[in-house]
C-alpha cells in the first residue's frame, strides 16, 4: 500500500504540493490524473525519496522513503519521468544489473531477467545494445528494470507516452496480470483513455491538491458527465464544487 | 555494501569498456605520449650536440694539403668573411717547408695566433688546438709505425673528456617532464570514464532510476570512482612500462644523462601512484557530479588538470624546497619519485605519510560526493 498524508513541496517560489492526501491500495491500478505541472512527478519522486516533503509523510507499505530510503526502495519498482538507458550495455546486461542493485543473486537476477524478457515479449531485443532504439523498444526496457525483482508495489510515471498499439496493450497486460498478483500500482497520466481502461482507483490532482478521488464512474456520476475526459475538465475547471 | 560497490563497478567497467572514446583517452595518452616527448628531446639532444664548423684563418694551406683536408674533416675551415668588429683573429700559419720538415721526420713549428684570453673563442680555440694536437699523435703514429714501434707504446694514458657544464639543469628539465608526465597519467587516463559515469549519468538521464535504486549512495560512488581509479592506473601502467622501452631509443648519454628506470623503481612508482589515482577520480566526480551534462564537465575538469601541473611544476622552478612537501598528497610523490629518479634513498615516511594523507583526503571527499548525491539540489539540479 502507497499512502500519501499532507504532502507538502515548495521549489522556490512555486508550491508544487500543497497538502496531498492519497491511498494506492494493494491489488489495485491507481491512476494519478492531472494537467501538466499540476505536482505528479513531484508526488512521485517523494514517494521513492529522491525529494524531501517539506511537510507530510509519505508511506510504502507503512515505510518512509525519507527516514528509510534503502528499505523503502526494496518494496518498490520505478518507472521514472526521464529514463535513459545505458545504450553500450545490452538490453539483457542491462536489466540484469537492476535485478543485481535490487539485492538479488547473480543466478537469481539471470533467471528474473530472462523470464521479465520473455513476458514483455523482447527476445528479439534482449541481446542487442540499446543504441539506436525506437521509443517504443526502451519504454519496453525501462519497464522490463521496473519490475525485473517482482516489486510489491510498481510506480509508473506516464508509462504509455510513446508507446505503439501493440505495445499499449503489452503494457496493459502486464499491468493487470501483476494487479491479480496483489502488486499495488501507481501510475501518473494525463491520458484520460488510459486511466478509464485500467484504473480501479482515480485520484485527480490540481494545484498540488487532490481535487476528486474515485472510480471512473464514480467520477463520472459525481460531475454528472457521461465521459470521464468530460467529468476531468469539469473538476479541474471548477475545483470548488467538487471539494466540497 | 561491498557486494552493490562490486555490482556498479563491474557493470561501469564493461560500460566504459567498450566506450572507445574512454578506451582511447586512457591509452592515446599512455602510447603517444612518451613517442611524442621522445621525438622531442631527440630534437633536442640532436640541436645539443650540433657542432658548427669553426672559421680561422689558415695560412699556408697550399703547402700542407694533407694536414688542411684534416681540418676540414674536423669541421676547421678558411675564414671567408671578415672577423666582427672587437674580435681578434684566429690565425693558424702554416711554414712553407712543411712538406720537406714532414718528409725528413723534422718537427714543424705551426704557430696559432689567437687573443687566449677572450671568453667567447676560448672553444673555437680549444678545437683548432684538439684538432692539430690530434693531428700531431697521427703523425707520430705513422712514424712509430713505420720504425716498427708500437704507437700505444708512447700514450700509456688515455684521457676520455665529458662535458657535463650545460647537462646537469637540462637533465633536469627533462626527467622533470617525464615525472609530471607520470603523475599526470593517473589524472589523465581516468578522466574520460570518471566524466561519463557522472556527468553523463545526468546528461542522459539515467541519474533518476540509478539514485532510486536500493544501494547507498556511497557504494555507488565508491563502485564509480574504483572504475575510474581502474582505468586511471591502467593508463599509469601502460605510461610506466611504454618510458622506459621509447627513452632507450633516445641517446640522452649525449648530453650527459643516465636515466635508468629499473622494475624495482618502476613498481615503486605505481604503488604510490594508485593512492593518487583515487584521489585523482574523487576530484574528477566531484567536479563532474556538479556539472549538468558532458561538455561543462569536461571544461571543469580541464581546470583540474591544472591542480597537479601547477603543485609539480610550481614547487620545481619555484625552487621551494621545505620538507613538507614530502608529507604532502601529489608534491610527496613527486618528491619520492625525484629520489628515485636520482637514485637517492627514499624518505619512507614522507612515502607512506604522504600516501595515507592522500588516501584519506580521497575517502573524505569520496564520502561528501556521496551525501551531495543524497541532496535534491544536487540530484535534480534545483
Amino acid at each position: 500500500m502507497i499512502e500519501t498524508v499532507q504532502l507538502k513541496k515548495q521549489f522556490k517560489e512555486v508550491q508544487a504540493l500543497s497538502g496531498l492526501s492519497f491511498q494506492a491500495n494493494d491489488g489495485q491500478i491507481t491512476g494519478l490524473l492531472g494537467p501538466n505541472g499540476a505536482g505528479k512527478t513531484t508526488c512521485l519522486r517523494i514517494i521513492y525519496g529522491l525529494l524531501q516533503a517539506d511537510a507530510g509523510q509519505a508511506l510504502i507499505a507503512g515505510i518512509d522513503a525519507s527516514q528509510k530510503p534503502l528499505a523503502a526502495r526494496q518494496e518498490i519498482g520505478i518507472f521514472p519521468d526521464k529514463f535513459g538507458l545505458y545504450e553500450r550495455l545490452t538490453v539483457r546486461e542491462q536489466v540484469q544489473y537492476f535485478a543485481c542493485l535490487q539485492g538479488l543473486s547473480l543466478n537469481q537476477a539471470e533467471q528474473a531477467t530472462q523470464q521479465v524478457i520473455d513476458e514483455l515479449d523482447m527476445q528479439a531485443l534482449a541481446d542487442r545494445r540499446s543504441a539506436g532504439f525506437s521509443q517504443g523498444q526502451r519504454m519496453k526496457v525501462a519497464l522490463a528494470q521496473a519490475i525485473v525483482h517482482r516489486p510489491g508495489h510498481l510506480i509508473l510515471d506516464e508509462p504509455s507516452r510513446g508507446l505503439d498499439v501493440m505495445s499499449t496493450r503489452i503494457l496493459r497486460g502486464l499491468l493487470r496480470e501483476l494487479k491479480q498478483q496483489g502488486t499495488c500500482i501507481l501510475f501518473s497520466s494525463h491520458v484520460m483513455q488510459e486511466v478509464a481502461a485500467l484504473c480501479d482507483n482515480v485520484v485527480v490532482m490540481a494545484n498540488g491538491q487532490v481535487a476528486a478521488q474515485g472510480t471512473p464512474e464514480q467520477l463520472c456520476q459525481l460531475t454528472g458527465e457521461a465521459a470521464l475526459e468530460d467529468a476531468f475538465v469539469k473538476i479541474i475547471g471548477s475545483d470548488e464544487g467538487i471539494a466540497a | 555494501m561491498s557486494r552493490a560497490i562490486v555490482t556498479v563497478w563491474k557493470k561501469e567497467m564493461r560500460d566504459a569498456m567498450r566506450d572507445r572514446r574512454s578506451f582511447m583517452a586512457a591509452m592515446g595518452y599512455a602510447f603517444f605520449g612518451p613517442i611524442l616527448m621522445a621525438i622531442a628531446f631527440f630534437f633536442l639532444i640532436e640541436q645539443l650536440s650540433d657542432r658548427s664548423a669553426v672559421a680561422i684563418d689558415i695560412e699556408g694551406a697550399e703547402s700542407a694539403p694533407n694536414f688542411a683536408q684534416f681540418l676540414t674533416s674536423q669541421d676547421i675551415i678558411q675564414r671567408q668573411q671578415a672577423w666582427p668588429q672587437g674580435q681578434q683573429p684566429i690565425t693558424l700559419s702554416i711554414p712553407e717547408t712543411w712538406q720537406s720538415a714532414m718528409a725528413d721526420g723534422e718537427s714543424v713549428e705551426v704557430i696559432l695566433r689567437a687573443d687566449f684570453s677572450a671568453q667567447k673563442q676560448r672553444s673555437d680555440i680549444e678545437r683548432v688546438q684538439r684538432a692539430v694536437q690530434a693531428y700531431s699523435t697521427q703523425v707520430a703514429s705513422m712514424r712509430l709505425l713505420m720504425r716498427g714501434i708500437e704507437p700505444q707504446l708512447v700514450s700509456p694514458l688515455t684521457l676520455q673528456k665529458q662535458d657535463l657544464a650545460t647537462a646537469g639543469s637540462r637533465a633536469a628539465m627533462i626527467m622533470g617532464s617525464v615525472l609530471v608526465f607520470i603523475i599526470l597519467s593517473v589524472f589523465w587516463s581516468g578522466m574520460n570514464v570518471a566524466i561519463d559515469i557522472s556527468a553523463g549519468e545526468r546528461e542522459r538521464h539515467s541519474l533518476e532510476f540509478l539514485l532510486a535504486q536500493p544501494l547507498s549512495s556511497q557504494a555507488l560512488v565508491w563502485g564509480k570512482a574504483l572504475t575510474a581509479s581502474t582505468f586511471a592506473l591502467f593508463g599509469a601502467l601502460l605510461s610506466l612500462t611504454i618510458i622506459p622501452i621509447v627513452f632507450s631509443f633516445v641517446p640522452l648519454a649525449q648530453i650527459g644523462i643516465s636515466m635508468t628506470l629499473t622494475a624495482p623503481m618502476l613498481l615503486s612508482m605505481f604503488l604510490q601512484l594508485i593512492p593518487l589515482a583515487l584521489l585523482a577520480t574523487a576530484l574528477q566526480l566531484f567536479v563532474s557530479f556538479r556539472a549538468k551534462n558532458f561538455k561543462e564537465a569536461q571544461t571543469y575538469i580541464s581546470f583540474l588538470l591544472m591542480v597537479p601541473m601547477l603543485a609539480v611544476f610550481g614547487v620545481e622552478f619555484a625552487r621551494i624546497k621545505s620538507t613538507v612537501l614530502a608529507y604532502l598528497p601529489l608534491t610527496g610523490q613527486h618528491q619520492a619519485f625525484l629520489s628515485l629518479i636520482r637514485g637517492e634513498a627514499l624518505n619512507t615516511v614522507g612515502v607512506l605519510v604522504s600516501a595515507l594523507l592522500t588516501l584519506v583526503l580521497s575517502v573524505g571527499l569520496l564520502s561528501y560526493i556521496g551525501r551531495m548525491l543524497k541532496s535534491e539540489k544536487t540530484v535534480f539540479g534545483l
